[in-house]
């Protein structure tokens, strides 16, 4: 597939649909504007379940049968609605409210491969990455590891440096368990979700 | 004799219902995976089901392949060829929803009423085209979080799981109002996916077959019909008709008949 063609005939699609989003816009209520109708709700620590297709080709993939919303065993995946445009009816997780952990059953039941089947270590939902200002333990506040210990790949994802936990990327899953964890507000770790948008930019 | 086929279809519409009905709390309460889904895309075990449209709207709006898709989509079309649009008259959720408005009204002793609004039979078609169109022009498949039979789904779904219901959902009252006018007026003109059934079955095999020799051309059939088509124009033959039976139903000479007809197209019996 070629990507740099696609891109300027994507930019000229885009303004189009804005302009059929402001018209589509009276009819939604809210204080939706006219740009997050098209934007992503992709950000820190809202992430796409594992195997997810980059961002750019997720909603055109997706059929929306709400499948891996119904197999996910901890309730992880929520399912937008016409709020968020044409991303509605996609999955999303909130890993500040239920992170994954990585049970991959929903990529086994998605229909479209919108989920690619990948094992657990081959996940990349997003990358941790500690915030040292706001970590206690890099402050020296305190000797919290909460996200080294629940860190399903511990010693190898995470690991501690002179008991200072260090993130390494070529092992995070950017599942969230950590985030979900970290006891300080706010969140000390977070999931950036630098793989969703790394074909844009690259 | 009466409302022979009527009968049996609304229990098959009501099993098929049933399905989408209680399969999320299954899943919710009782971590019961076995089936997984509704009518956009119906998992059970490890046979999938995946609605031609959506199925098609996604490969043609991301441009892949991908292999399960399509083997998903095989059994519904291969259902959609040889039956014609069945899906639409004994399976899909917004047909229940409507057969059950139609039949409260009756319950409460409504009088049978016309059809206020007519369009062209051909505004399907557009209405399948508009939509793929669309669809591209955008880059998100629109028929897929937009369509009426995969919301109901989705909005048991979401009820149970979230305890919410989506916004969308709206569409879906929106169609069964316009029920009340123009019995299933959404399925008749602006179904995309009803189109694109119909246009699989345009050949189809299993038909309603008129007995020229037997019918007194009394018109019942045409009150009949959802879909506002009339078999003595020889309309069940075309490709809108969706094999519900009600006609037959309705015929008191028995013109009528379900038929596995052997060749396509021409005037067998």
């Amino acid at each position: 597939m070629s990507r740099r063609s696609g891109s300027a005939a994507n930019q000229s699609r885009r303004t189009f649909v804005k302009v059929l989003a402001g018209a589509l816009l009276f009819f939604i209520p809210g204080k939706t504007q006219a740009r997050s109708l098209l934007a992503s709700p992709v950000k820190v620590n809202h992430l796409r379940p594992p195997g997810a297709v980059p961002e750019e080709l997720f909603p055109a993939k997706c059929i929306r049968c709400g499948r891996c919303a119904e197999v996910c065993p901890y309730r992880s995946i929520k399912i937008l609605d016409i709020k968020y445009g044409v991303f509605a009816g996609t999955p999303l997780i909130d890993v500040e409210e239920v992170p994954c952990y990585l049970c991959m059953k929903c990529v086994r039941v998605c229909p479209t491969g919108t989920l690619r089947r990948i094992s657990q270590e081959e996940t990349r939902m997003g990358l941790a990455v500690i915030n040292r200002r706001q970590c206690i333990t890099w402050r020296g506040v305190a000797l919290c590891r909460t996200c080294y210990n629940v860190c399903p790949f511990k010693e190898k994802a995470i690991h501690l440096d002179q008991l200072r936990p260090v993130v390494d990327e070529r092992y995070c899953t950017g599942c969230g368990l950590c985030t979900h964890g970290c006891p300080v507000t706010p969140k000390a770790i977070n999931i950036e979700p630098v793989y969703s948008f790394a074909e844009k930019n690259g | 004799m009466a409302r022979k086929y009527g009968n049996i279809r609304f229990f098959v519409q009501f099993l098929a219902f049933l399905v989408i009905l209680v399969n999320p709390f299954l899943n919710y309460y009782w971590h019961f995976n076995f089936v997984q889904g509704w009518y956009q895309s119906l998992g059970i075990g490890k046979l999938w089901f995946v609605s031609p449209l959506e199925g098609l709207e996604s490969i043609l709006v991301s441009k892949t392949i991908y292999l399960p898709l399509l083997i998903g989509m095989l059994i519904p079309v291969l259902v959609a060829y040889y039956l014609g649009r069945v899906f639409c008259g004994w399976i899909c959720p917004i047909n229940f929803l409507c057969e059950l408005e139609d039949r409260l009204l009756r319950l409460l002793g409504l009088k049978k009423r016309r059809d206020l609004f007519r369009l062209p039979k051909r505004t399907l078609w557009f209405t399948l085209i508009g939509d793929i169109t669309l669809a591209m022009i955008l880059g998100a498949p629109l028929f897929v979080f937009l369509s009426p039979p995969g919301l109901v789904g989705r909005e048991i779904m979401m009820a149970v799981f979230f305890h919410t219901l989506a916004l969308e959902g709206v569409i879906v009252i929106g169609v069964l109002v316009l029920n009340l006018f123009t019995r299933r007026f959404f399925c008749r003109y602006f179904c995309p996916l009803g189109g694109l059934l119909a246009f699989l079955g345009q050949k189809r095999r299993f038909r309603v077959v008129r007995l020229r020799e037997e019918c007194k051309e009394c018109g019942l059939c045409e009150k009949a019909c959802p879909l506002g088509l009339s078999p003595e124009r020889g309309e069940n033959e075309s490709a809108y008709c969706w094999n519900c039976g009600e006609c037959i139903d309705s015929c008191r000479f028995e013109a009528l008949s379900f038929r596995w007809v052997q060749e396509a197209g021409g005037e067998k019996r």
